[in-house]
């Protein structure tokens, strides 16, 4: 998986210019049921997997939510 | 599973839509959310206006409606059908069947079959299958397949989720023989594990309706619904549409012997146009040949929403074309099924408002 340019499109999702693997994702105003729908759409397009809302509602940080996707990828 | 109906069609398609149009914009007064995060949620699902009832209508008044507009044009004859199914999952009552409503209202003859079903976002496909078993028989001739549901009724106005997608709607498709040797190929499957995924949880005889289940509740993002409301766990929705629908639609393709390229249009049931587009992508399909605009222009209305996708995306045409379609359905139940079917040279396809 190409970490930046996973972070790049969670920004987009969370309308932010750019995010560090460490920023919390709810810290964000924009972290919520449609930013979770939205990232699940992501893993299902780019990425092949999928992920249900609860694991992903779980996860803390954007680097969290990286390793999620690529975990499932093996 | 897999389903093959032999010389049968659908002779003509009628939607009856609410004249109430309801905006988004005045729906996001209701949620406590900032309005820009309410505009992103309208822009990216594709929601805009919906149809929803006046107080007080019901499914057998939408139904009667759309009979009544045939019965008066000329389009269908009291007499001609020997079965009427009605498929929702809000009837009038428990108990009659709404069918018999419908039949009682319009003073119906008696040789008549009347059937309510219970299902919804496959609810078409479901109704068609049900349609074609009956005219098996010699006594059946015609069969009047009504999909209707006012499920806005039962959906929280302060339910982010669900309330600005739902409409209400009704359709009345008039089924019959074939003389020509047609195929129709189906695949349905079912998973009542998931049962919960959609629901309506009190109301019925597990939990019935009281003050207690009228209060609206918390269920985080600031969304407050009832429990006697629907609620609808959308995420559990989309990877079920996104896994299951690509995988049955390729499984009726190699039944029947077609390929994706051969078919005109998919006319899908429509939860919303995000769902939709993302599904189209996975199928690697153009957004024309799956249409997506309905949720825009009247709402997500369960079973209604796939005639509803072809009469208001083809009106006319289809009286004078043909075209290979393939019609896709999922949702409550879990239920998800797909049909593949010419359709075309019908007798009318067109959409009335019920004021």
């Amino acid at each position: 998986m190409n970490k930046p340019e996973f972070y790049q499109r969670l920004a987009e999702i969370l309308d932010v210019d750019e995010l560090q693997p460490e920023s919390v994702l709810r810290d964000f105003d924009e972290w919520d049921s449609l930013a979770v729908l939205s990232v699940l759409a992501l893993a299902d397009s780019k990425y092949g997997v999928t992920i249900r809302a609860e694991e992903i509602r779980s996860v803390v940080t954007a680097a969290d939510l990286a390793d999620l996707v690529e975990a499932k990828q093996k | 599973m897999n389903f093959k109906f032999r010389h049968k069609r659908i002779t003509g398609i009628l939607a009856v839509v609410p004249a109430r149009e309801q905006s988004f914009v005045e729906d996001m007064k209701h949620f406590n959310f900032p309005i820009a995060r309410s505009l992103k949620l309208k822009e990216v699902m594709g929601y805009d206006k919906h149809r929803i009832v006046e107080p007080g209508v019901c499914v057998s008044d939408l139904a009667v409606a759309g009979l009544e507009h045939l019965f008066k044009n000329d389009l269908l004859h009291p007499d001609e059908f020997d079965a009427l199914i009605l498929i929702t999952q809000s009837p009038d009552y428990f108990m009659p069947p709404t069918s018999n409503v419908i039949q009682g209202r319009l003073n119906l003859k008696h040789d008549l079959l009347c059937l309510d079903i219970n299902q919804g976002c496959a609810g078409f496909i479901i109704g068609l299958m049900q349609a074609f078993s009956l005219l098996e028989q010699e006594s059946i001739r015609k069969v009047v397949l009504i999909n209707a549901d006012v499920l806005s009724r039962k959906t929280s106005p302060k339910d982010r989720n669900s309330y600005p997608l739902i409409g209400d709607a009704a359709a009345i498709t008039v089924v019959e023989r074939d003389p020509e040797d047609t195929v129709i190929h189906a695949n349905l499957k079912m998973d009542g594990t998931r049962n919960n995924v959609l629901m309506i949880p009190a109301g019925g005889f597990r939990l019935p309706s009281s003050p207690a289940t009228a209060v609206l509740e918390d269920v985080g993002d600031n969304n407050l619904r009832a429990k006697d409301h629907l609620r609808m766990d959308g995420s559990a929705v989309f990877n079920f549409v996104q896994i299951e629908v690509p995988r049955m639609i390729n499984e009726l393709l190699k039944y029947a012997g077609a390929t994706l390229n051969e078919i005109d249009y998919f006319f899908c049931h429509q939860p919303n146009r995000f769902m939709l587009q993302k599904l189209a992508d996975k199928m690697q399909l153009p957004y024309s040949k799956m249409p997506s605009n309905v949720v825009e222009r009247f709402g997500n209305s369960s079973g209604v929403t796939i005639p509803v996708t072809i009469t208001s995306n083809l009106r006319d045409r289809l009286m004078h074309e043909q075209f290979k379609v393939c019609l896709a359905g999922y949702g409550v139940g879990l239920t998800w099924s797909a049909m593949l079917l010419d359709l075309g040279k019908v007798k009318f396809n067109t959409i009335i408002e019920y004021k």
